[in-house]
């Protein structure tokens, strides 16, 4: 077997152009994700069981199907519906955050959750409102505990961005694909694409690790 | 100052406060005594309303703390709260934790907040661990900077949720004299505690509770010496 390095530096500038565009999108879905994915992980804490509802059937609507079927879903039916026509990089970017928000969703209740109720108590038997222990005391305890499921989430995200490729997002993948199909050739373009992905997988790891051993110190 | 007029509590079918009425007076301290599940930690949770109260009232200094209108946050600055547990925040300092609810819940300025915890943890004896995190403490020390926590707040009732159950045998007295410091200085106080000696020696009166009812309540000398009730009798023939 023969591996020719040439066709790699050749389309380098697409994997380049391609890499960029995986990284903004990933960029989207995490800063969106995790807006949105607060908003619905509050929601479906909330006591009262009719307003917590929807927020359930999010969670569980976007957890319990394939990221594929959604990006479908919003590529060919949500996407046209507004814009008119489709448009790969806004349909990447919406079904990119709504797929991690419910899984973000679960981590900042989960986070919260597994706080000891004393640290609750003690902050309302201060005076304070629920709102302000939420806010200086519980939240950033939760924050500190969120860290490595989050970051676990970012990579995922990362990597699930690929999909985005069957509808022709210029991603990192499509440009894998389009190699494959001009010069016939599997192994230089796939194994490319997975050097890049790794890349960035790997620096956002080496980003995280830092962070939560930054954090642990105070 | 409080006046406990009947309160009864249920967690789902299990009634744990049976109708508790009891008054108590400025500069008084009251100890609750009991065994394990008699409802005496749930009775002190419902004095600032941790716990919500099913049926009766709560009155501090006249105000009805059951009363939907009531700003129970307000009335919980005045009412100071020392947990089994400690619970002191993990991720603030000693002197962050203690100056926390001054800052935000009553805007004091930042060198007020300061001096007030500097005063305070003086007075608890942790003043070199100002900047200490609490992990970094023992227990007994835990407690005195929740303690010390509860204070800056100024609060004119203090209720003590069992506060020295969970440390170490040697770390108990120096909880108790913080403890008894603050009697003599005259804080109305409540204290669920299994410190017999604490309650004889300290308590203006002691409240013996059983089976979600006070039971017998009276001055410490005479509920000891002299218990009128079978259950008190068996209790106390357990734990002196």
């Amino acid at each position: 077997m023969d591996f020719r390095l040439d066709i790699i530096i050749d389309y380098l500038p697409y994997f380049g152009k391609g890499a960029l565009l995986t990284i903004g999108l990933s960029i989207a879905g995490i800063l969106l994700g995790t807006i949105l994915g607060l908003f619905i992980g509050i929601g479906k804490m909330i006591r009262n069981k009719w307003i917590a509802l929807p927020f359930m059937f999010y969670v569980t609507f976007f957890r319990g199907t394939p990221l594929l079927v959604q990006i479908f879903l919003v590529h060919f039916g949500v996407v046209p519906l507004f814009l008119g026509g489709t448009n790969g990089i806004v349909a990447g970017v919406i079904a990119l955050t709504l797929n991690a928000s419910a899984y973000i969703a679960e981590i900042f209740r989960a986070g919260i959750q597994s706080l000891d109720r004393g640290q609750m108590e003690a902050a309302r038997s201060l005076g304070m409102t629920h709102a302000q222990a939420m806010r200086y005391v519980i939240i950033p305890q939760a924050f500190k505990r969120m860290i490595p499921p989050l970051g676990n989430e970012f990579v995922i995200l990362i990597k699930d961005s690929s999909l985005l490729s069957v509808v022709a997002t210029p991603e990192l993948m499509h440009w894998g694909r389009m190699m494959t199909g001009q010069y016939a050739r599997v192994w230089e373009p796939y194994l490319t694409a997975a050097f890049i992905y790794l890349i960035l997988t790997l620096t956002l790891t080496i980003l995280l690790n830092y962070l939560e051993k930054r954090l642990k110190t105070e | 100052m409080i006046k406990v007029d009947n309160i009864k509590k249920s967690f789902g079918k299990n009634e744990v406060l049976k109708g508790i009425s009891v008054d108590i007076q400025p500069k008084e301290v009251v100890v609750v005594i009991g065994p394990s599940g008699s409802g005496k930690s749930t009775f002190l949770r419902c004095i600032n309303l941790l716990e919500t109260i099913d049926e009766g009232h709560v009155f501090i200094e006249g105000v009805d703390i059951t009363d939907k209108k009531t700003n129970i946050n307000s009335i919980r600055t005045d009412v100071g709260m020392v947990f089994q547990q400690f619970n002191l925040f993990p991720h603030k300092t000693v002197m962050e934790n203690i100056m926390l609810s001054p800052l935000i819940v009553k805007k004091v300025s930042n060198e007020k907040a300061y001096n007030k915890g500097m005063e305070l943890l003086k007075k608890v004896g942790l003043a070199e661990k100002a900047d200490a995190y609490p992990d970094s403490l023992s227990g007994g020390q835990k407690q005195r900077v929740a303690i010390a926590r509860a204070l800056a707040m100024e609060p004119r009732i203090m209720l003590f949720d069992e506060p020295t159950s969970a440390l170490d045998p040697e770390m108990v007295g120096e909880v108790l004299e913080v403890m008894k410091q603050l009697a003599r200085e005259g804080m109305t106080m409540v204290v669920v505690t299994h410190e017999m000696g604490f309650a004889r020696e300290v308590g203006d009166r002691v409240l013996f509770m059983d089976g979600g009812y006070i039971v017998e309540e009276n001055r410490p000398k005479e509920l000891f010496e002299n218990p009128q009730h079978d259950r008190t009798k068996a209790f106390l023939s357990k734990v002196l």
